[in-house]
């Protein structure tokens, strides 16, 4: 970057960061969102399992019997006495409702085998989690009579249980929260690609139909600095606010995952190869859509014209990006290395998955340069089209 | 000097500019008069190398515009439009310096001119203030500073006085004087005959793209003795049209 590029370049640049509408919209809220997201999430999950995990409330239907005893035993849950346990149910007074039939007992002193009917309520969250809940602690009953069984029997109650499990995750440094961890590396790539796609729009909004709305675009035309000269030096503002964007939302991520590691987990530090992809990946994109967002812009009339021209492409980003939200970093088709946008999503999954594909890698490459050139060939159009500089 | 050959542009079927010849010797103040619409502003554009030229020449001191369009730039100062705005997050100062800056000015050089056309125009006291609430004389000002800061011996005003009030009107006639008085060409599109009449040595009337009408308010005098020059345009364009 040499001579008139540089000086509008650094002009730009000042100008941006002096505007507090943009400090707020492209730094602030994104450093801000994610650690208020997780805090939100928290305080419900928290919520949903304090009332779950704690005491499930559930009533009995029919008689007395061992199991409503060995229920109690475990302290996790709590028999309230219904008159009417099915519409208590209904009314969430209890989560489940255990029907133990009559002659349980009797059924299962005779070493047969006794039935037990457990109903819940579908349509509720709680409910459903409830029924997880007492179904655990009904097989352990269950496992406790069968041992007693054997024993009578005189035999050794290890013969039942045939595979012992004990699950162990993969990564290093796991924090022990799987889903903490399975949402970080969901929303990870997720908020990543947004930010550099969306971060450059304010800045893209003010540096190209500002300029013609205040009217200084014709004198600065009128200096001695070329076209691309002008362009390139706005180009590359954008870029950085872009990338500030970007780097903000990072930042906030961060803090969430230290502020509220219930709901999201980090699983330690990051190898130095995942970052170097992820940054390219995301670079990539802040090149390719200030380019774009600049263009568009330019194209707008005015401010308002140029902030409806450029709401779109969000939605647009926000699309491949919820589609690609459960997908796997392990399992990622080969065709998704050639769709745009989903393409970065891919190479950043994959890279938090600690896979470096060189062909991945080579694929995704040449796509990025590939629409950085292409953006940058409409946006040079663009602003080389009188119709669209002196559009009035 | 400017001297300017069969220039023509077209927005596509559309000519709002056709076959304009006319020659301005240095020094001289010109006017362009002319309807809504009747092509002035394209004109001005074309001889600050924004618009492309769909055919015809133009030198400016002597550099084919366009073909050099950046070395002419060089020795040309725009003021389109009465209110023109400023960037208002940069100091007064800051505005000024940019645009000494992006017409190749050296840093210390630019400092000191910026100085100088401050005590000149009597703003040094909000010099380094932002200028997203100045009123709007102080901004007219920082304006006017700002397209003449690389000292151009070319100056183009586009109805620079449109939509003013009687305060800034008087402050852009007397900088316009200034300038003459210094020798610079000029060129100004105008709907004010009287601002006109005040101003300039020679007048171009254009209609429809076609200048109709080209001389010095001398010789317009003597062609059409008694008429007033409102009652000369009116006059001339109601016969071109016939
Ligand atoms: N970028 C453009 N694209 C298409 N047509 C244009 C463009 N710029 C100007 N025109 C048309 O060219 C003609 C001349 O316009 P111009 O702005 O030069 O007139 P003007 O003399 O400055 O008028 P006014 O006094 O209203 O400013 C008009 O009919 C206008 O609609
Ligand atoms: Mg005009």
């Amino acid at each position: 970057m040499r001579g008139y590029t540089w000086i509008v370049f650094k002009k730009e640049l000042m100008d941006t960061f002096r505007d507090r509408k943009t400090i707020a919209t492209s730094i602030l809220i994104p450093i801000l969102i994610f650690p208020i997201l997780t805090f939100v999430m928290g305080i419900a999950m928290q919520g949903l399992f304090d009332d779950v995990e704690s005491h499930v409330p559930i009533a009995i239907i029919g008689e007395e019997s061992g199991v409503t005893e060995f229920l109690l035993e475990t302290g996790l849950v709590e028999i309230k006495p219904e008159p009417d346990p099915m519409a208590a149910l209904k009314d969430l007074d209890v989560f489940v409702v255990v029907e133990i039939p009559a002659g349980f007992t009797e059924m299962l002193k005779g070493k047969n085998m006794a039935d037990l009917i457990l109903h819940y309520d579908e349509a509720s969250q709680k409910s459903t989690m409830a029924l997880g809940t007492v179904q655990g602690l009904i097989t352990q009953f269950q496992q406790e009579v069968v041992r007693q069984r054997l024993i009578d029997l005189g035999m050794d109650p290890g013969i039942v249980t045939a595979v012992k499990t004990e699950s162990r995750a993969l990564a290093e440094g796991e924090s022990g929260n799987p889903v903490g961890a399975m949402l970080y590396m969901m929303l990870l790539p997720l908020m990543l690609t947004m930010w550099s796609a969306v971060g450059g729009i304010p800045a893209a909004t003010d540096l190209g139909a500002g300029e013609k709305e205040r009217q200084t675009l014709e004198p600065l035309l009128a200096t001695r600095a070329s076209r691309s000269q002008i362009l390139f030096g706005k180009y590359f503002a954008v870029v950085i606010a872009s990338v500030m964007g970007m780097l903000a939302s990072l930042l906030g991520f961060l803090l969430a995952t230290l502020l509220n590691p219930t709901v999201l987990a980090s699983g330690g530090i990051m190898p130095l190869k995942a970052v170097l992809v992820i940054a390219v990946a995301c670079l990539g994109l802040n090149f390719t859509f200030s380019a774009v967002e600049l263009a568009i812009s330019f194209y707008a009339r005015n401010f308002k014209e140029a902030q409806t021209y450029l709401s779109p492409i969000t939605i647009l980003v926000m699309i491949p990006a919820y589609f690609t939200l459960y997908l796997d970093g392990k399992l990622i088709p080969e065709s998704y290395f050639h769709i745009p946008i989903i393409n970065t999503i891919a190479i950043i999954k994959e890279a938090l998955a600690r896979i470096y594909d060189p062909r991945h890698l080579m694929i995704v490459g040449v796509w990025l340069c590939v629409y950085v050139g292409i953006a940058l060939l409409f946006t040079r159009r663009m602003f080389s089209r009188e119709s669209v500089i002196f559009r009035n | 000097m400017i001297r300017v050959k069969e220039l023509s542009k077209q927005f596509g079927g559309f000519t709002a500019v056709d076959k304009l010849s006319f020659f301005i010797p240095e020094g001289q103040v010109f006017g362009l008069l002319g309807e809504n619409g009747a092509g002035k502003t394209t004109t001005l554009r074309m001889l600050a190398t924004m618009l492309q030229p769909s055919s015809g020449s133009i030198l400016i001191r002597g550099i084919h515009a366009i073909d050099f369009p950046e070395q002419a730039r060089a020795h040309i100062g725009i003021l389109f439009g009465g209110e023109t705005g400023l960037y208002d997050r940069l100091t007064a100062r800051e505005n000024i310096l940019y645009f000494a800056r992006l017409n190749g000015m050296e840093s210390k050089a630019a400092n000191a001119r910026v100085e100088r056309l401050a005590t000149q125009l009597e703003m040094t006291e909000y010099l380094d203030r932002r200028a997203g609430n100045f009123s709007k004389g102080m901004k007219q000002k920082v304006a006017l500073a700002r397209s003449i800061v690389h000292d151009p011996e070319i100056m183009l005003f586009d109805e620079p006085t449109a939509g003013l009030d009687v305060m800034a009107i008087r402050l852009v006639h007397a900088f316009i004087r200034e300038l003459k008085a210094e020798g610079k060409t000029i060129v100004f599109s105008s709907h004010t005959m009287t601002e006109v009449m005040a101003l300039c040595d020679a007048i171009g009337i254009i209609d429809r793209g076609k200048l109709i009408e080209f001389g010095s308010l001398k010789d317009l005098e003597k062609r059409a003795p008694g008429m007033s020059l409102e009652e000369f345009f009116l006059h001339r364009i109601s016969e071109e049209r016939r």
